[in-house]
């Protein structure tokens, strides 16, 4: 695990991110658009076919283009495998940090302030 | 007994005081090496320090003093350790050892378990990206050999594509720098003294600040990493109620997500040579002391070997 094999966030990770929170199959150019960043369709797609490769994705006919979708076969066993870690009784404390803890309602109160003052709409999303 | 010997004390105590405002003024990746590194050293400073005044006290029993060749009464003149104070000092290093002793069994056993996890989703991530379905909005990164980021899918939906992006470089800067050791290392450091836990707590909230750094880094946009933060939390506070908790629990955790959004809505912290200057100057004081008192307690046990010496060669000199 050096820093050179662990970029900062990957596009391909981004990709699978993107598909994950859709939950339905994604063109190519829907994924482009959903990313919002200056990436070029061809780019989009080379992380789409690669991750298809490795078998993260599967892919199917939708007009001319394949819609991709998350594997689901083993996400669901990941997440059994995940639930099974989580109750065991390693030291959480020191191994773990979540992106985000628990909240005092004086931080809601905050957050939600700031999302209201600094928050444009969410793009690419219902 | 030396004035000496009160340097880890009073540097562990000044350190403690300072671990708060130290990882909000300077940049967390100085910050929290910075604090992990000089809690470490004051933390062995003040057992070396509590074991030497043990140890003086131990050599005054005249069997121990067999074993070692030194005068007993020279010792107690040149060395005077009274009696509650090393008894006080041997309870309390046994007491720290044992403390320190298990939080490392327990962060090392922490860490192989998380290696093991890592080992076992093995196949099943893309890039160190492991993305798991549950209707509970939840990320974190799980340290391991190759660690692996854990994300629900509830999470992802939560955030715009922008918003996963930064969630993404912040959990891969927690493995990268590999935060979990420094959150470790500081752990067993205020185990072993006691007035070193505000500094470990300030390196656990520290490694959260360096992660949301590096994120709002990679992006190029503060307030965007502030949003993503936010947005996550409320989004995790919704779906589970009862994860609000009182403000002292919560500061105890360490990373107050209040203060990191306020932080990334300021300017990013810039460097202060002079202050980093001022905790280095503060752990070579404390080193140059703990030496310093180490090699004074050596020349006055030779000077009751050297007394011993002389007593056993006029006792085995013939009689004139």
């Amino acid at each position: 695990m050096t820093e050179a094999r662990r970029p900062a966030g990957s596009l391909e990770q981004e990709v699978l991110a993107a598909l994950a929170a859709a939950g339905r199959p994604l063109t190519p150019a829907e994924v482009r658009e959903d990313l919002g960043r200056d990436l070029a369709y061809t780019t989009v797609l080379t992380a789409l076919t690669r991750l298809y490769e490795k078998g993260a994705l599967t892919r199917g006919r939708q007009g001319r283009a394949y819609a991709y979708t998350v594997a689901a076969d083993s996400a669901t066993l990941t997440a059994r495998r995940m639930r099974q870690l989580l109750a065991s009784d390693t030291d959480r404390a020191t191994v773990l940090s979540r992106f985000v803890a628990e909240l005092t309602p004086a931080e809601e109160q905050l957050l939600e302030q700031l999302l209201r003052d600094h928050g444009p709409p969410r793009r690419g999303r219902r | 007994m030396h004035v000496l010997m009160v340097a880890p004390l009073i540097g562990a105590a000044l350190l403690g005081l300072a671990s708060r405002r130290l990882t909000r003024v300077l940049p967390p990746s100085a910050s929290v090496p910075l604090l992990t590194a000089t809690a470490l050293l004051e933390a062995l400073a003040g057992g070396a320090i509590l074991g030497i005044l043990a140890f003086t006290f131990a050599a005054t029993n005249s069997e121990l003093a067999a074993l070692g060749h030194w005068s007993v009464p020279v010792l107690r003149r040149v060395d005077p350790v009274p009696a509650p104070l090393g008894i006080l000092a041997a309870a309390v290093v046994a007491v720290l050892m044992g403390a320190a002793t298990w939080r490392a069994g327990r962060a090392t056993r922490g860490l192989w378990q998380a290696d093991a996890a890592c080992r076992r989703l093995r196949g099943h991530n893309v890039d160190g990206l492991v993305i798991v379905p549950d209707a509970e909005p939840d990320a974190y990164a799980l340290p391991g050999r190759a660690g692996q980021v854990v994300v629900s899918t509830a999470m992802l939906r939560a955030l715009s594509a922008a918003e996963r992006r930064v969630l993404l470089a912040h959990e891969s800067s927690h493995l990268r720098h590999r935060h979990h050791l420094y959150v470790a290392v500081a752990d067993i450091a205020a185990a072993a003294n006691p007035l070193l836990r505000p500094a470990a707590h300030a390196v656990r909230a520290g490694v959260e600040r360096w992660a949301d750094e590096d994120a709002a880094a990679l992006v190029s946009d503060r307030r965007l990493a502030a949003r993503a933060l936010a947005r996550a939390a409320l989004a995790r506070a919704h779906a589970n109620p009862r994860g609000r908790i009182a403000s002292a629990a919560l500061s105890a955790a360490g990373a107050l997500i209040g203060d990191r959004a306020k932080a990334l809505l300021s300017d990013p912290p810039v460097p202060r040579r002079a202050l980093t200057l001022l905790i280095v100057t503060l752990a070579v004081l404390t080193a140059v002391s703990t030496v310093a008192t180490a090699r004074m307690t050596e020349h006055r046990f030779e000077l009751a070997q050297a007394a011993w010496s002389q007593t056993l060669a006029l006792e085995q000199a013939p009689a004139p």
